[in-house]
């Protein structure tokens, strides 16, 4: 690109800028190179690859049971949703299913996860776009779920609370009566975030006609989640292929009309209800029984079928092989998906019988959503690029892996 | 025009904005829920997954530990090391154990794991160091880890949740865990009550919370 200079001839040219991956209002690392005319973006490329920790290969060198912590570091917003998602990919090619109460606690803690990312959400895209308020509160209403996912697993937000075949512990009565006040009171707060926001004219300004994308082109980018639905696309995971206690919940599937950036919020606004909603019925609902499936396999499951000695280990020594000779895990292959906040997450595992996957795959929504994040912006002012950025609700962590 | 009316004059006497301002301002009148993090430390929950530490046992009065490897062999950082030495009647004896807390991502596999319930995960969150040494946990220096979390912690005993984890099948855990009693907090200093400032160091740094 050319030196554009602010007087002389050329100052209609287009100019090139440059955006992250340290930009406040991107959400993380993602850097995105903006072809300008004027303020109309005409072109957005966007680059990912800042936080690429090597999730997918990392996971080929542990256990099954050993690539659960690493799911919670995709997207950590909402790790129970990664852990979820991870564990009936592993169930499905184990062939194991998770007894009836640990697939409502998991239901439970998934829309947890699920309001916890929201709120997130909310209050980021709201700070980005001006409404401080909404920042602050989002976040006093996040501590209280943080604090129970701290009682059940012991930490905030990497929880690993998910196992195969089942969860870590059993929810203590006090939590249950905890999550339940929580469902009694939230309702109010979500209409305290729509008084500041709702129908706020900054707010409309912002939003409305911002970052617009067809049903059709919202398919043809592979958009899913609340991105997909605010373009009135009716696909749900959680209905079209129930997982868990889905299939025994009532729940409703918000939808947009329009596709912007303000459809795209009120569908999520409409699912912190809806998930509000889902907790309340798991709860009630909750049956006694197990929490984990008696064929689950044992964390310190063998990662190889071969009997070798084991080498005398020393810090950062990668090769621990040992174990007897047994079957470790089923051949095959095997897709997962879930409705994970941002968009569908699915988990491909491909299975060699050794004790690690031979290959993970992990088919992240943020990923999809950074591709199609051109498509919203091009056309748009370079002040409306936050805003779709911020309606997407990208998470870099699960978008580089 | 008569659903226009009300929708034009709530635009110009800004009614949805002085609805908003009158939610912040009635929240401005409630307590806050903001702690002052330094001067104000929060409590972690029971089972936090904390800093390290060796369970001293009450009647050797040292580790438990009995080598088998298992929490080495789990964790998914790999950053575990032990070794042992073997005697005439196949008893594992202890040498070195040493975790590197740099590498950890405290997921709580190796007190999941741990047939004897020694290695645990406290509940101290505080133990900032100015060198990666002090990140390098030998046996020592997890059970010092464990006496400075149990002198200061306010309940009078401790059971780790990753032992029997609620609701759990009996069946699959180890006979250690199973048998594994609350441990009952021997304060051996009168009190830790406050430490001085200044003294927040990477042992004593859990001392400070109160």
């Amino acid at each position: 690109m050319e030196q554009v200079g602010i007087t002389g001839p050329d100052t209609r040219k287009e100019l090139t800028l440059n955006m992250g991956p340290q930009h406040p209002a991107t959400h993380g690392v993602l850097r995105l190179t903006l072809d300008l005319d004027g303020e109309m973006v005409t072109r957005c490329t966007p680059h990912v690859g800042y936080l690429h920790r090597g999730i997918e290969k990392l996971a080929e060198n542990r256990t099954y049971q050993g690539v659960m912590p690493l799911t919670d570091r995709l997207d950590y917003v909402a790790s129970v949703a990664n852990n979820v998602g991870y564990c009936l990919a592993v169930e499905r090619l184990f062939g194991i299913e998770a007894p009836d109460r640990a697939q409502y606690l998991r239901t439970i803690v998934f829309e947890m996860s699920r309001i916890s990312s929201h709120l997130l959400w909310l209050a980021t895209h709201a700070l980005d776009i001006g409404a401080m308020t909404v920042f602050l509160y989002c976040f006093r209403e996040r501590e209280w779920l943080l604090d129970i996912f701290e009682t059940i697993c012991g930490a905030r937000l990497t929880v690993s609370y998910p196992r195969i075949g089942g969860v870590l512990q059993d929810m203590e009565p006090a939590v249950l009566e905890s999550l339940d006040a929580f469902t009694r009171m939230f309702p109010e707060k979500i209409l305290e975030y729509e008084t500041l926001i709702d129908k706020n004219r900054i707010w409309l300004q912002r939003t409305q006609g911002v970052g617009v994308i067809s049903a059709k082109n919202a398919l043809r980018w592979g958009l899913t989640g609340p991105a997909l639905r605010g373009s009135g696309v009716s696909y749900d995971l959680r209905r079209d292929d129930p997982y868990d206690a889905y299939d025994r919940v009532q729940f409703e599937v918000p939808l947009g009309k329009k596709g912007d950036v303000y459809d795209r919020y009120r569908c999520r606004m409409e699912e912190l209800r809806q998930s509000n909603r889902i907790i309340q019925q798991c709860i009630a609902a909750l049956p006694d029984g197990d929490i984990l499936a008696p064929d689950a396999p044992e964390l310190d499951m063998p990662l190889s079928g071969k009997k070798e000695l084991v080498p005398e280990m020393s810090l950062g020594n990668a090769s621990i092989a040992f174990g007897d000779v047994v079957p470790v895990a089923p051949k095959g292959e095997i897709y997962s998906a879930v409705e994970a906040p941002k968009g569908e997450l699915g988990f491909y595992l491909m299975s060699d019988g050794t004790g690690n996957p031979c290959r993970m795959r992990v088919r992240s929504p943020s990923y999809v959503h950074a591709g199609a994040l051109a498509k919203m912006c091009e056309g748009g002012f370079i002040a409306d690029v936050i805003a779709v950025i911020g309606s997407i609700d990208i998470v870099m962590g699960e978008c580089d892996r | 025009m008569r659903h226009r009316l009300p929708d034009f004059l709530k635009k110009v006497l800004f009614v949805e904005i002085l609805k908003g301002l009158a939610l912040t301002f009635r929240t401005m009148l409630k307590t806050p829920v903001t702690r002052q993090y330094p001067k104000e430390r929060r409590d972690p929950k029971p089972g936090f997954r904390g800093q390290h530490a060796f369970v001293r046992d009450a009647v050797t009065n040292r580790e438990k530990c009995v080598a088998c490897q298992k929490c080495a062999i789990v964790c998914p950082s790999r950053c575990i090391a032990i070794r042992y030495t073997t005697d005439e009647q196949g008893v594992r004896h202890l040498t070195r154990y040493e975790i590197d807390a740099l590498r950890c991502i405290f997921c709580g596999y190796c007190e999941s794991v741990c047939p004897v319930c020694a290695i645990v995960l406290t509940e101290t969150y505080e133990y900032a160091s100015y060198s990666r040494d002090g990140f390098l946990y030998d046996r020592e220096r997890l059970l010092q880890n464990w006496d400075a979390f149990a002198s200061q912690l306010k309940r009078e005993s401790y059971f780790n949740m990753f032992w029997r984890p609620a609701g759990s099948d009996a069946r699959r855990l180890s006979v250690g865990k199973r048998e594994q009693q609350a441990i009952p907090i021997r304060r051996q200093k009168s009190e830790v009550k406050s430490t001085e400032a200044g003294k927040h160091g990477a042992a004593s740094g859990a001392e400070g919370r109160k």
